[in-house]
């Protein structure tokens, strides 16, 4: 914990100095957090408005409808797009745990030949813009058929330099003096792994898993460029699919982005306190 | 690196590197089974396809057979002239400009106007909610929320914020400042710039709060006894361990503003009048919607080249300074 400047002599708790900076702290926090959410309200609002196009905006809507999303379900196969949104994202999250948390831990707790150089070739490919491998990826796939497949889209993202990184940098924290004692316990190395250090790296196994997780619910390009008819498309596709058509129905469009949104706002205040600690957090001091 | 395994090197160590006893080693085969399905992954999926691009960009596609016809330098000379002082921006879309100059100068327009942006913000607003203040688990998810979204849901919303009817339209109408803020191809990039601020500064406030929970109290402790001020705290205690996320931070803000493409592509497909037409669009374009692969993977090759050279500047100037504690 950081303590605050006022649990130490010298700083006063009264006086208008302190009320204006307080005031003006508070305000700017809290004008730029309304910033940050407003287009999630607007995105709802407009979804509920009868009749959004027409001009005036209001903060309230005057007439709440569930119509566009009636729409969307009776003239869209919305539960379609949002299925292989759940099934991308949640095949990509599971490979990447599992794989990532084995390199990370390798990267930082296994000794072996050429460890350093391994690790530069791995974290070297984050530097390589994902359009420069999705050509020929692509065309790869093309070859052997996986085009518009489950496969295509999932394969090519089931491990992640970005993860492998983040678990080595979290394992690097934790004390060798763990395993060592495991091992005089007993354990081989995979035990120390499976039953030592992973569970105090809890943390930052959410943290990759909700990193995974919304990479690929997220994605855009990839499904774009792989999925060739409308029951393949994710749910970012299909919103650019939709907006495309409706242009001037943004309450339907509002409300395919709403599908999409109110997950990822769910999932990430039921998991927030993970992710926001579980970047820093070491199993000693937790 | 920080922590050497303790149990590794003995007398011999990397000082014999390439030596039998760099073999011996006893986690070798462990470390290699760790790492086997990466191993597997990445050499499919990104050092093979590397290797293809490589190919491919001295090559032209045929769609219809499926041949690849090797084409030398052909398509890195397309792409480089006309070169940018010969072209004639205002005629923009006939065969005689060259799109990818143009194309280059958007992104860097994008990249100099977000990134600054978006790391100073997000680090004002780190240094803001580490403090004691009230709700401020609150806070850190509102800011944050911007950053669970794809770039193409923001993009879309925002369009229809930013549109001739929305919302920001008519709070500017009666000033008179009302605008097509998508439309106008001045504007347009704007407003991409605007989106992607927006959605980046949560990101950077939460590296920078990781950044900032690391640095050990007692440094702040000491700092006050010293007689500190506020500012001098920041100058003298955070911003110099923030050193490692500074790194972090920066390298990977450039290399996701050069390769913009989910925004971009999603409000405006690269138009109105290729205002927004950024690298990773124009590529998109070539490969996917006008197939001229061969192309598109030599514009992917110079901005790899691009991202490589920042990544390894930003590896060599951060050298040895790494701070260990």
């Amino acid at each position: 914990m950081v303590r605050s400047n006022y649990d130490y002599p010298g700083y006063d708790r009264s006086g208008p100095v302190y009320w204006a900076k307080k005031i003006t702290l508070y305000v700017g926090v809290v004008f730029g957090a309304l910033l940050m959410i407003a287009p999630f309200y607007w995105t709802v609002t407009t979804a509920l408005s009868a009749n959004p196009g027409a001009g005036v905006v209001t903060i309230i809507p005057e007439t709440v409808t569930t119509e566009h999303f009636v729409t969307l379900f009776t003239e869209h196969p919305i539960e379609r797009w949002f299925f292989n949104a759940i099934v991308f994202a949640g095949a990509v999250t599971l490979f990447n745990v599992a794989f990532d948390t084995l390199a990370g831990y390798a990267f930082a707790k296994l000794d072996f030949f050429a460890r350093e150089k391994v690790f530069l070739l791995f974290i070297g490919t984050m530097m390589i813009p994902g359009m420069v491998t999705l050509i020929p990826v692509y065309i790869i796939l093309a070859e052997i058929g996986w085009v518009n497949t489950y496969r295509g889209l999932i394969v090519p993202f089931i491990a992640s330099p970005f993860g492998i990184f983040l678990l080595r940098q979290y394992f690097l924290g934790l004390p060798d003096s763990l395993g060592e004692a495991a091992r005089i316990d007993g354990c081989n190395k995979f035990q120390a792994f499976y039953h030592i250090y992973l569970p105090l790296a809890k943390p930052a196994v959410a943290t990759l898993g909700i990193f995974a997780f919304m990479g690929a619910w997220n994605n855009f390009e990839w499904p774009l460029i792989i999925a060739t008819s409308h029951d393949l498309y994710t749910l970012p596709v299909a919103l650019f699919l939709v907006q495309g058509q409706y242009t001037q129905n943004w309450g339907l469009v509002m409300a395919t982005a709403a599908i999409m949104v109110l997950p990822v706002i769910l999932a990430f205040l039921s998991a927030q306190q993970y992710f926001i600690r579980g970047m820093t957090l070491s199993g000693m001091k937790g | 690196m920080a922590t050497q395994d303790s149990q590794t090197t003995g007398e011999t160590g990397w000082a014999r590197f390439g030596s039998l006893d760099a073999f011996r080693r006893k986690d070798n085969l462990a470390a290699f089974l760790f790492i086997l399905p990466n191993l597997i992954v990445f050499t499919a999926f990104l050092f093979i396809p590397v290797v293809f691009a490589v190919y491919l960009s001295f090559s032209e596609w045929q769609v219809l057979t499926g041949d690849l016809q090797f084409v030398g330098l052909d398509n890195y000379q397309n792409l480089i002239y006309p070169l940018p002082w010969e072209n004639d921006w205002a005629v923009l879309g006939t065969p005689t400009v060259n799109l990818w100059w143009w194309a280059v100068s958007r992104t860097i327009i994008y990249t100099f106007g977000v990134v600054p942006v978006a790391i100073a913000g997000g680090l004002a607003v780190a240094l803001v909610l580490d403090k004691q203040i009230r709700f401020k688990k609150t806070f850190r998810a509102a800011y944050f929320l911007p950053v669970m979204l794809s770039g193409a849901i923001s993009a879309i919303i925002w369009g229809w914020i930013l549109n001739l009817n929305g919302i920001v339209n008519n709070v500017l109408e009666p000033v008179g400042l009302a605008h097509n803020w998508i439309g106008d191809p001045s504007t347009a990039l704007g407003a991409i710039m605007l989106i992607a601020i927006w959605a980046g500064i949560g990101f950077n406030m939460i590296i920078f709060l990781a950044g900032l929970q690391n640095i050990p109290d007692e440094l702040y402790e000491a700092a006050r006894i010293d007689g500190c001020n506020g500012w001098q705290r920041f100058r003298n205690v955070t911003w110099p361990n923030l050193q490692n996320t500074y790194f972090f931070v920066i390298v990977l803000a450039i290399i996701s503003s050069f390769q913009v493409f989910a925004i971009a592509y999603a409000l405006t497909s690269g138009g109105p009048y290729y205002a927004t037409t950024t690298i990773v669009v124009l590529i998109y374009q070539e490969a996917f919607q006008y197939d001229s692969m061969g192309l598109a993977a030599a514009m992917a090759m110079i901005l790899f080249a691009i991202i490589f050279a920042f990544s390894y500047y930003q590896y060599r100037a951060r050298g040895n300074d790494e701070v260990t504690y």
